[in-house]
């Protein structure tokens, strides 16, 4: 298994992680101060839906990564983020041409296979750390359209903590991947 | 192969990951500010709403930004902001500046004197929500632009943001409001040279018409500075305010002579029921419906009006529902330009008609209207006052739906269904047994052609627009489920896509016509006064020969005819 193509999976996990997590701070305090800013940096919905399909590209081209990554070193599971992959374009892709049913079920599927991603990051990771952190954010993943759909909206303060518990985890536990990877290889 | 930095880059990794997680964690316990509610505000503004801890050196309030939109470039642009606050019985002056960015903190001595006014009605803060009035006024050469922006909010924001009762997470802590001057899209105002005359004529409106008080409605509270600038200038904003007071019609019917002469004995129900929020939007001559200026809790059981004409009626007239000692105001604003040397420059005005206070919970059985109420008001006086007031109508014309009619043919007696399907059922009045004809119109929402603060964003908002809908079609879930791993800020999003939980339950209103015997002729339109005067009021007209205005054509969208008796 040739780690270092994984090395750099786990280390833009975390670079985009960060990069979205900067221009939420940065943005958000600095939207309620009265200083003049660029429309791009005010933290309006429109702006954060459009920072979430930024981010949500930048993953998507990771995971594209991670997935041919490993099927060329003879992993077949690298099939399942390559999957996941496509689902969510295609999913995406439905919604925006305002194809709201076929694209939710599109959605659902590339959702599991997410799950399916989560559970073949978990099998590669080679610092135990890292495969428990991957491991109990793939259990909070799969959990939370569950709880969702038995508590409805009133649930969503849970789904909210649970959903933000679930990618710290993803992404302290890439980042002590990297670090196995980097460091101690 | 060397990887670069292979010691640097893990402790780098690491450092950047703890940020992230640290951030995710300061942004759901709403450390930073976190949008919770957004409002689009006509084509050309929005309001976003953020919950916060309380962020150093930056007061909790309302903070406008102006952008100038020219093709596709959007920037911060300088231009003349000014504030007033909507009191139950008026406006007030808040503030007012020239720059790119206005903060108005909500402990602003002006705002806190209107704050007072809400407070002092002794109403629960949740009942209702009022807003702030805000004027932008951008100049390029010779053309001028004036955008007015109606932002709602809480009184209760504003005393658990200013401490002076229990704060909360969830209650937005500031108010950011992103007005956007479209250069390419918005028709502008010459910039002209003018004397300023230092007398102002009383117009002689103020008095009482019809039941309506009318009065001079800019509160003489205090008043912010006047802004000057070196080199020496000053922007010198007016505003007219027209006051109304009296009873606001949520439901009514109007019939004509032709229809007493005609359809002697004919019954006439009008019904209404609902309960939950009802919004009531402010009106703009050049732009519009510009959102919710007040909202109250109302709640009106099933109720109904019953009458025959001929008999216990016998002249034309109206029969209504209505809100009793409700305020509605027609803010004229017109702003000059004061040079040192110039002299005063023209920049132009625009024309708002907005709804300032209804009480929460409180209506008032049908009425009669021979002339003298207000529906006679409505139909012939609230156009005259402001023309008479600010020289031309400050109001747009009606929306009027042809929507059914009763016809006598040499076929016999029929029913035309020309805007959705007429209903009947049987009912007993005064002893005799009835066909009743039914035009019922639905919900508050799709029959005032209002909506609760329509979710959304000017700018970017495609995609913003898809999540909504698919949101609103009740299936949200697993759309949610993607945002939640694409990125915690857009948990907000989620939020927001809820709907309020207040929102109107029950909402319908019926037109009920009983005794319909060969030979009747009726003609039912519907008026939809949210597109007169942005109130979520509408009445059925009932005219004898052909429909309200006598229109040379119209559409039976329905088009399905009954034949009776």
């Amino acid at each position: 298994m040739n780690v270092k193509s994984l090395f750099w999976f786990f280390v833009g996990f975390v670079f985009v992680n960060f990069a979205s997590s900067l221009w939420l701070l940065l943005s958000s305090v600095l939207t309620i101060t009265p200083i003049p800013l660029p429309y791009w940096l005010l933290y309006t919905p429109g702006n954060i839906v459009t920072a979430g399909i930024i981010v949500a590209a930048l993953m998507l081209a990771l995971y594209t990564y991670l997935g041919v990554a490993l099927v060329l070193n003879k992993m077949n599971r690298g099939f399942i983020p390559i999957t996941m992959v496509i689902a969510f374009t295609i999913g995406i892709t439905l919604l925006l041409v305002r194809q709201a049913i076929p694209a939710l079920v599109i959605l659902v599927i590339a959702y599991v296979m997410l799950i399916g991603t989560y559970i073949v990051i978990t099998s590669v990771t080679t610092s135990r750390t890292s495969k428990a952190l991957w491991g109990v954010a793939t259990i909070i993943l799969a959990l939370m359209p569950l709880i969702l759909i038995g508590g409805g909206l009133a649930v969503i303060n849970y789904i909210r903590y649970m959903a933000i518990t679930e990618q710290a985890m993803a992404i302290m536990a890439s980042a002590v991947e990297a670090w196995r990877l980097g460091v101690e290889q | 192969m060397v990887w670069p930095m292979p010691r640097v880059l893990p402790v780098v990794v690491l450092a950047l990951a703890i940020v992230s997680v640290v951030v995710l964690v300061v942004n759901s316990i709403y450390a930073v500010p976190s949008p919770i509610s957004s409002v689009r505000i006509g084509g050309f503004g929005e309001a976003d709403y953020y919950a916060s801890q309380p962020i150093p050196n930056v007061s909790p309030g309302l903070l406008v930004r102006v952008f100038l939109i020219n093709g596709s470039s959007v920037k911060p642009v300088n231009a003349f902001i000014d504030v007033y606050a909507n009191a139950p019985s008026g406006i007030v002056h808040v503030a007012m500046g020239y720059s790119s960015t206005l903060i108005v903190p909500f402990n602003n001595t002006n705002w806190l004197y209107a704050l007072g006014k809400w407070a002092s009605l002794g109403i629960p803060f949740s009942e209702y929500n009022t807003s702030m009035l805000v004027f932008i006024t951008y100049i390029h050469g010779n053309e001028s632009w004036i955008l007015p922006l109606v932002i709602p909010y809480n009184v209760g924001w504003v005393y658990r943001a200013l401490g002076k009762s229990t704060p909360s997470d969830a209650t937005p802590r500031y108010i950011v409001v992103n007005a956007y001057i479209n250069v390419n899209e918005l028709r502008p105002s010459r910039v002209v040279p003018v004397r300023l005359n230092g007398t102002v004529t009383d117009p002689q409106v103020f008095g009482t018409y019809n039941g309506y008080t009318v009065y001079n409605c800019s509160l003489s509270g205090p008043q912010p500075e006047v802004y000057w600038s070196f080199p020496l200038y000053e922007f010198a904003p007016t505003s007219e305010c027209v006051g109304i007071n009296g009873s606001l019609p949520i439901a009514w019917a109007t019939w004509s002579s032709g229809v007493i002469q005609n359809d002697n004995g004919l019954v006439i129900d009008l019904s209404i029921d609902f309960s939950g929020t009802i919004n009531w939007d402010a009106m703009s001559t050049d732009y519009g419906d510009l959102g919710t200026s007040y909202s109250a809790s109302e709640n009106w059981g099933p109720q109904s009006a019953e009458f025959i004409l001929g008999s216990q009626v016998t002249q034309p007239g109206s029969v209504y529902w209505y809100y009793g000692g409700a305020t509605w105001a027609i803010v004229n604003y017109t702003v000059w330009y004061v040079g040192d040397i110039t002299g005063p420059y023209y920049m132009g005005t625009t024309t708002v008609s907005e709804v300032l206070y209804v009480p929460p919970n409180d209506y008032y059985a049908a009425t009669f209207d021979y002339g003298s109420g207000p529906i006679s008001m409505f139909y012939n006086g609230a156009i005259t006052l402001s023309e008479q007031y600010f020289g031309y109508p400050a109001l747009n014309a009606s929306t009027v739906v042809d929507y059914a009619a009763f016809e006598y043919t040499p076929y016999g007696e029929e029913l035309w269904e020309c805007n959705g399907p007429v209903g009947n059922t049987s009912t007993v009045f005064g002893g005799v047994q009835y066909t009743l004809y039914t035009v019922t119109l639905g919900g508050v929402n799709t029959a005032y052609g209002l909506s609760a603060a329509e979710i959304g964003t000017e700018l970017g908002g495609l995609a913003f627009d898809v999540l909504a809908e698919v949101a609103t079609e009740g299936e949200a879930t697993p759309l949610i489920e993607f945002l939640n791993n694409v990125g915690s800020a857009i948990f907000d999003i989620a939020g927001l896509l809820i709907p309020p939980s207040t929102s109107s339950s029950v909402t319908r209103t019926t037109l009920g016509i009983g005794g319909v015997t060969a030979g009747t002729s009726l003609y039912i339109s519907v008026i939809n006064a949210s597109a007169v005067y942005g109130l979520p009021t509408f009445g059925f007209i009932l005219n004898a020969t052909n429909y309200y205005g006598i229109p040379s054509s119209f559409t039976c969208k329905y088009n399905q005819w009954v034949q009776i008796g």
